[in-house]
């Protein structure tokens, strides 16, 4: 595991943390007052960062399923890490969310007491949690023996830690593994529909407004699986590269298998997103043709060809293609398309909002509340930067003091 | 018949069907709207009005006045179009709602409880019509210059009256700035706290081509049913199957 850029990427967060934190009082002082967006735009940036760690979190839930419940072997190594990954991730999502709400607080007890099951955004909570839930235990099951050993051989701060997370636990045998090893695999039973539900649910979230061209398909959430899958599996196969050691082959071998995946889904994405493309501009409908020109000849065009299309999809290909069985090129490749996997979700929320949906409604009043001329503000921008800081600081430590990097008895072993 | 004749006003008899519909059984009651185009003369007296009643912050409108030209010079032709909610039957907004906080009322008028919201917005991008618009918290007096006033600052007292809460759905709402609704999607509610004692919503009596008719849509004796039947009648957007209590005369 390289941890020479620990101390780099943990300065890099606290950086981030504090930069961000005049943008978090001020968005939690003055509620949604300092955002860009309105009531015609009324979903901005952080949402799209939220569909962002929701990818980021699909592919790290595929291989903890093939490792776990697929039980496929060289996964193993990743296993917990992907698992924690997926905690991560739905950590960060959540506070996007949760910031983007208006009336925040309410969202902790009205779930509870006055919830609709007609509504997707009830089943994304339910299942957001129960992913949650799924989630910690896995995790924890997965790393306790390790924490446990750990609690009697460190020195130190740490040990405390590790003795609370033992809960009073001094001996891990061989049974006790095999237990937690029978939960682990349990709960990836339970994971697996959860999981698809979960990310299904979110492009069916989307797909079922009729008003809204783009979105109102049957191809939404399926273009939302395999995006999710497709980011999610490049950021497993960069964290694959960086932390699993190559003493015995192991991450050559897993970099092979997710190389080719990632490739596959790239392809498969492209093809889908251009059948989006060529579909919409063939109904010659208003709406749906506006909305597309907003992504490829609108102010942002240079998101959708040079981030997207170039850096975030050109490259990789060729890097995937061209560089054979190269680790090296499979993680650059994987590197750039999750990085830049935000302007696929950009392009995807804002377009579909950008367009007036009644004629004249954009002369009617002058106000930036009621405008679809939408562009990320420093409040807006501030804030994700001390989410996403917050969320690389709880896995830079996570990774760090605990014993998520091969905490299996059968993984290779945790490098210091 | 002569054209001199005395012609009552509008307002009277839908005032009167007002009083009718408020004595019957409020189960069989079916508020609707009817907007003629034809009368329409985009004074936007009817947005300002409601405005005005509602106490509606920089932001936030029920019922904007759209403007649709059509033609090339010199042959162009301008109409307006009062857009307020619709209060479909069959209402693409309540259903995403998450947590109940919009629904249609027994007398099918889409209602928000501002108590409730969670400020999702969700509902904003389900409305077809965008009839929906949230409260950001914005305010007409933040950042303007004070003036003297003769008795109390020019501020104070615009401040005052801003933060002075509205009355909608006959409550009692905090000061603005002291919670709900800033922070919630907020929409046109056909003025419910006015109709429930007896008065027509402000934008109906603010009209002044008398563009705008209100009632029970279950009142055969009503003018607003009498409206919806006629063969100029129309409803927006109606492919959507959304079904719209208010319907528009062409």
């Amino acid at each position: 595991m390289h941890y020479r850029f620990f101390p780099l990427l943990s300065i890099l967060a606290v950086v981030g943390l504090l930069a961000g934190s005049y943008g978090m009082v001020d968005r939690l002082w003055n509620g949604l007052n300092p955002v860009a967006f309105g009531s015609y735009v009324p979903w901005g940036l952080w949402v799209a960062f939220y569909l962002f760690f929701l990818g980021l979190s699909a592919g790290a839930f595929l291989v903890t399923i093939l490792t776990y419940l697929l039980e496929i072997k060289p996964f193993e190594g990743i296993g917990p890490l992907s698992a924690f990954m997926v905690l991560v991730c739905l950590f960060c999502e959540m506070l996007f969310i949760l910031l983007d709400l208006g009336t925040m607080h309410r969202a902790f007890y009205q779930f509870f007491l006055t919830p609709s099951f007609s509504s997707l955004l009830t089943w994304m909570f339910v299942l957001f949690n129960l992913m949650g839930i799924i989630y910690t235990l896995k995790t924890y099951f997965l790393v306790r023996g390790a924490i446990i050993r750990k609690a009697q051989g460190v020195p130190g701060p740490l040990a405390a830690l590790y003795r609370l997370l033992s809960l009073g636990r001094r001996e891990y045998d061989a049974a006790m593994q095999a237990a937690d090893d029978r939960r682990v695999h349990r709960l990836a039973w339970i994971s697996l529909p959860v999981g698809l539900l979960f990310y299904a649910t979110n492009g069916a979230f989307f797909a079922i407004l009729i008003n809204r061209p783009i979105w109102n398909s049957a191809l939404t959430p399926l273009l939302f699986v395999v995006a999710a899958l497709l980011s999610g599996g490049a950021l497993v196969a960069f964290l694959t590269y960086v932390y699993v050691d190559n003493a015995s082959g192991l991450r050559d071998t897993l970099m092979r298998y997710l190389g080719r995946s990632i490739l596959f889904l790239l392809s498969l994405f492209l093809v889908l997103e251009a059948m989006q493309f060529f579909v919409g501009y063939q109904t010659g409908r208003t709406d749906i043709v506006t909305s597309l020109n907003h992504i490829t000849v609108g102010k942002g065009w240079w998101i959708f060809w040079i981030v997207h299309l170039g850096v975030g999809s050109l490259i990789p290909l060729l890097l995937l293609v061209f560089g054979g069985a190269n680790p090296r090129s499979s993680a650059w490749a994987c590197f750039l398309i999750f990085v830049t996997f935000v302007a696929v979700r950009y392009n995807f929320i804002i377009p579909d909002l950008a367009v007036y949906k009644l004629e004249g409604l954009e002369y009617v009043f002058r106000h930036p509340r009621l405008s679809t001329d939408y562009v990320p503000n420093l409040n807006e921008w501030l804030v994700s930067i001390w989410i996403i800081s917050a969320g690389l600081l709880a896995f830079l430590l996570g990774t760090r003091y605990l014993p998520i990097v091969n905490a299996h008895p059968r993984g290779v072993d945790h490098a210091a | 018949m002569s054209r001199f004749l005395a012609v009552e006003d509008q307002l009277a008899r839908m005032q009167r069907d007002l009083k009718r519909a408020l004595a019957a059984d409020p189960k069989t009651v079916r508020w609707g709207m009817v907007i003629d185009l034809a009368k329409c003369i985009g004074c936007h007296a009817c947005t300002v009005a409601c405005v005005a009643e509602n106490k509606l912050p920089p932001g936030v409108v029920y019922r904007p006045v759209l403007e649709e030209e059509a033609g090339t010079y010199p042959a162009v032709r301008r109409r307006f179009v009062p857009r307020p909610c619709l209060h479909c039957q069959n209402p693409p907004c309540t259903k995403v709602c998450p947590v109940t906080a919009t629904y249609k009322d027994a007398s099918g008028v889409v209602v928000v409880n501002y108590t409730r919201c969670i400020g999702c917005r969700y509902c904003l991008v389900a409305c077809p019509y965008s009839a929906r618009t949230s409260d950001f918290g914005d305010w007409y007096t933040r950042g303007t210059p004070e003036g003297q006033g003769v008795l109390q600052g020019q501020r104070t007292a615009a401040e005052g009256y801003e933060a002075a809460p509205a009355a909608e759905y006959g409550k009692k709402w905090p000061p603005r700035g002291k919670g709900s609704p800033i922070g919630n999607a907020r929409k046109c509610h056909f003025c419910l706290h006015r109709v429930a004692v007896g008065m027509l919503p402000a934008c109906v009596t603010t009209c002044i081509g008398r563009a705008t008719i209100f009632g029970d849509r279950n009142d055969a004796e009503s003018l607003v049913f009498e409206m919806i039947g006629s063969a100029r009648a129309f409803q927006l957007k109606a492919e959507l199957g959304t079904q719209p209590a208010v319907y528009y005369l062409a």
